[in-house]
């Protein structure tokens, strides 16, 4: 009896980008690389550089190859997703640099690409446009996830409760200086100090500062507009904690334990706190998100905190759409015992797999991945066979 | 004639020399690069170098003892060379600035391969009666002559590339008129990066700013800059401008016609390139010349030189901003502050006064924040945003910086300073609560026959204010000697010949509440030749922070 061979399902890892989150995206997509389970799948790493080319090639593997100013692109071989509706294959100019090239069919592509272009439905799009099978939210889902003035506004029309937020949109650079008076008369009023300032669409700490007075509220929203055309001024809640849970998207979205990120400096958490090793010297070089200091499953807190966290989290997901792994971070005011929906990170660094790692769900990363995978070919096979032929009605032109 | 046995050794020997001269030309590449490819400054650099390449040895060795002993000195060679070859450090990865292979110095490396291999084949055929000492004289002239043979390969370049850079002017220029930016043209002795990007942090705030973040100031640099970054839509283009003879000013303002300009300082910096004050006076003044009627010229009124320009300036209306001097100005800076965390300080218009605050050190630094404030509200912004925008500025690593780490200050500024600069950041040493401070510093460059007495001026107001000298390399040590016996603190001198080796220093002294002023580290080519050929990689300083 002849033993049917079922080839290798090729996964495209997607990693770098254009956004300022690049350095942490590359630490993920290593990670996920690696994690992916190379018995049932062959993954393929695509690095896209600081001005969005795509490159793939065996170096991108090894994370030296990220140092002193990127890649060799030498040793690489720039790739293209073919615009053919369906095709799902990247294309390279320069024939026989890898085996399959020029063309050479990706089954699944794995976005790990954080912040602009890549977690906020840019990427998804495209794939969306040449009918690729892809893990992870869809376009609406992750620009709405990206917003945080959106994904506020939707999850709280579903009872989930939000810190009060006030918006600013860049244009007031246009409307003359009047503004820099105004903001801060009406702030004070409305939040007291001190106030924290973020972007609006960005998924990491940059641009983020707490004014304590209006010449620092002006430069915190100068600060955001350095980054974004929309600031969010929020009151910062002085005595606070961060509690943060994942959602992965099966069948029924499943929630994770929960963690707390142990905040170093006494304000919120930064960029190097959130994304550099601390100290530990022993931990592997290809940690990044997963190395940050926390607590997973704070003994201290409240079961019914814990519960309602959890609960928040799944639904807030399931209302934004998700699918993949999405983090959904939380604000403690200890002062009230009160939970706010802070942010949901559609495409969390690491993936956010260290909270997987305990009852009732002891998956791993590869694990999730893999079921993961076997959900994006479903989603796009399921979106495929959504009718496509125009009824009567709309056939206009015979 | 030589027998075949040797002949096979002859041919691998000549291509492992070969190779060895591949890389040897990437070595100097990389410094020829940094020179900006310009042949006199690359000479004056490379000097007799060549004389200490163990390769250019070991072949006038292997030339005396070839004859005799042609076979085991074929293999020894062969060997020897082979080892070279790969033991060199390999420029494109290692060094502070690394070399970096642009189409342009693809084309400079090949074309001078060709070059060698030409003179190399020329040299043997002068006597082939004689191969083995003709071949190791042939290749001890080559190795002796590689840093000539790089210029002539530019040389003969250089039709080529003149073409290229004509064609790449005039798309810029297409690409500026059909853009038509608010340019604003940046030039001075010292000041210009770290105005230009002040003054592009402000207009942001305005419209779409286009401005190199590096110091991007030559033509060819700004041409490329251009063509790769501008775009339709961008309302203002800040260029920094270099004066490297004169003329160059001229032709940067041909290129990008300003419609505001700045002066920075105008001082001795560069002195060797131009000969006197006069020549970069002359140089400067460029920009003047070429505003047209009615635009603002902003300018130091603190430096004689940038005042002379400014009163020189004959269509554009100027503003003038400083901080001492006594004439009446149109931004005047007062009671700056220095603290760990940045500078408080007063600007005085014609209309009113404002507090501020920035979170950069260094009275230049402070002086050049006036100017783009003078600017940026001439050109409609408010002073209030303007005020606003300032505490959102970021310290540039190596910029007159201050990091605090594991209970030592470090005040860095490493990258390219001169004598006002050394005193801004001494200034600032003094004015931070630590406990002791220690200068390294090879001294100051490029000042022409006023070399020693700057160097010598700056040695003694360092020897005041700081507890030990760490001076680095011998350029400037005798006038360090000299300053430190002016000062009646000879003590505290401590000569070094290399920056590993100051640091070696620091790492067995140095103890929490001290404070390190880095000076002015040299570029590579200022130091001694070390790495250039061997593998002689200095040690970081994070060697150094583990053990302290």
């Amino acid at each position: 009896m002849s033993e049917i061979v079922t080839s290798k399902r090729t996964i495209g890892v997607l990693f770098g980008g254009r956004s300022l989150e690049h350095d942490v995206s590359v630490v993920s997509g290593l990670q996920v690389l690696q994690a992916l389970d190379s018995d049932r799948y062959r993954p393929l790493p695509i690095y896209i550089d600081h001005s969005g080319h795509w490159w793939t090639g065996e170096t991108l593997w090894h994370r030296s190859s990220f140092s002193k100013g990127g890649p060799n692109k030498d040793r690489l071989t720039e790739v293209v997703l073919s615009s053919n509706f369906g095709a799902s294959e990247l294309r390279s100019n320069r024939a026989g640099a890898l085996p399959g090239l020029p063309n050479l069919r990706v089954d699944v592509f794995l976005p790990i690409l954080h912040g602009t272009y890549g977690e906020d439905g840019c990427i998804q799009g495209l794939l969306e446009l040449t009918g690729c099978a892809y893990v992870g939210c869809g376009v609406a889902a992750s620009a709405i996830g990206m917003n945080k003035r959106l994904s506020k506004l939707i999850v709280s029309r579903v009872g989930i409760p939000v810190v009060p937020w006030r918006s600013i949109q860049r244009s007031v650079l246009d409307l003359g200086a009047a503004w820099l008076d105004d903001t801060p008369v009406e702030v004070e009023s409305v939040f007291g100090w001190p106030v924290i300032v973020k972007p609006c669409n960005l998924g990491s700490s940059a641009g983020v500062s707490v004014a304590h007075s209006p010449s620092e509220l002006n430069s915190a929203i100068l600060r955001v507009f350095e980054y974004d055309t929309e600031g969010l001024i929020e009151p910062f809640i002085k005595n606070r904690l961060e509690l943060n849970v994942a959602v992965v998207g099966l069948d029924t979205p499943v929630a994770s334990i929960t963690e707390m990120p142990v905040t170093l400096k006494g304000s919120h958490l930064s960029f190097s706190e959130k994304y550099k090793r601390q100290g530990r010297k022993s931990v592997s070089s290809s940690e990044g998100m997963a190395s940050a200091v926390r607590v997973l499953d704070p003994l201290d807190l409240p079961a019914e905190m814990r519960a309602t966290a959890q609960e928040f989290a799944i639904r807030a997901f399931t209302e934004l759409g998700c699918e993949g792994i999405s983090r959904v971070d939380f604000l403690i005011d200890t002062d009230r015992d009160e939970l706010f929906f802070n942010e949901i990170n559609t495409l969390p660094g690491s993936l956010a797999y260290y909270l997987w790692s305990a009852p009732p769900h002891y998956w791993t990363i590869t694990e999730l991945l893999t079921k993961l995978i076997e959900r994006a070919e479903r989603i796009r096979a399921t979106r495929v066979r959504l009718e496509r032929q125009p009824p009567p009605e709309l056939r206009l032109l015979g | 004639m030589p027998t075949s046995s040797l002949w096979l050794a002859l041919i691998p020997l000549a291509a492992v020399q070969l190779y060895l001269v591949w890389r040897r030309l990437l070595a100097y590449l990389r410094f020829f690069q940094q020179e900006g490819y310009e042949n006199l400054r690359f000479l004056k650099w490379t000097r007799a170098r060549s004389l200490t390449d163990p390769a250019f040895l070991v072949a006038v060795a292997s030339a005396f003892l070839g004859p005799k002993f042609p076979l085991s000195i074929a293999i020894l060679s062969f060997l020897v060379f082979l080892a070279l070859a790969v033991a060199q450090p390999d420029p494109r990865s290692t060094g502070k600035i690394s070399l970096r292979l642009t189409d342009r110095a693809k084309r400079i490396l090949i074309t001078t391969f060709v070059v060698v291999v030409v003179v190399w084949g020329g040299l043997l055929s002068v006597n082939p009666t004689e191969p083995v000492r003709t071949g190791f004289v042939a290749s001890s002239a080559v190795f002796l002559l590689l840093p000539v043979l790089l210029l002539v390969g530019n040389t003969l370049l250089m039709p080529y590339e003149q073409l290229v850079q004509r064609r790449f002017e005039q798309d810029a220029k297409r690409l500026i008129s059909d853009v038509h930016p608010f340019i604003v043209g940046i030039t001075g002795s010292y000041g210009k990066s770290s105005t230009k990007s002040m003054l592009a942090h402000f207009l942001r705030f305005k419209g779409p700013t286009l401005a190199a973040s590096g110091s991007i100031n030559t033509l060819m640099g700004v041409t490329r800059h251009i063509r790769e970054n501008l775009v339709p839509g961008d309302q203002f283009m800040l260029v920094e401008m270099g004066a490297f003879r004169v003329g160059s000013i001229r032709r940067l303002c041909q290129l990008t016609p300003p419609s505001a300009g700045i002066i920075t300082a105008v001082g001795e910096m560069h002195l060797e390139r131009f000969g006197s004050t006069e020549e970069i006076v002359r140089a400067k003044s460029e920009l003047a010349q070429a505003l047209p009627p009615g635009s603002f010229l902003v300018a130091n009124a603190d430096s004689p030189g940038a005042l002379r320009i400014a009163r020189g300036a004959t269509h554009a209306k100027v503003l003038l901003y400083g901080e001492t001097s006594p004439e009446t100005l149109d931004t005047r800076l007062k009671d700056v502050v220095f603290t760990s965390k940045g500078t408080t300080f007063r600007l005085e218009t014609r209309e009113a006064e404002y507090s501020c605050f920035v979170p950069l050190l260094g009275r230049p630094i402070i002086l050049n924040l006036a100017g783009a404030f003078t600017l940026a509200v001439r050109m409609g912004m408010s002073p209030a945003l303007v005020i606003a925008a300032m505490r959102t500025l970021r310290p540039v690593a190596n910029r007159l910086e201050v990091v605090e780490e594991d209970g030592i200050t470090w005040v860095r500024d490493a990258y390219n300073s001169n004598p006002i600069g050394f005193r801004a950041a001494l200034e600032v040493a003094a004015a931070l609560p630590v406990s002791r401070r220690i200068l390294v510093t090879p001294g100051v460059v490029e000042l022409g026959p006023e070399q020693r007495e700057a160097n010598r001026k700056l040695a003694a107001e360092a020897a005041a204010v700081c507890d030990f000298t760490v001076v680095v390399s011998d350029t400037n040590r005798s006038a360090f000697e000299a300053g430190h016996r002016d000062a009646g603190k000879p003590g505290t001198l401590v000569p070094v010949e290399t920056r590993t080796e100051a640091f070696r220093w620091l790492r067995d002294r140095l103890r929490s509440g001290d404070s390190v002023i880095l000076e002015n580290d040299l570029p590579d080519l200022y130091e001694a030749s070390e790495g250039i050929f061997l593998n002689a990689r200095p040690r970081r300083p994070k060697a150094l922070k583990a053990q302290v």
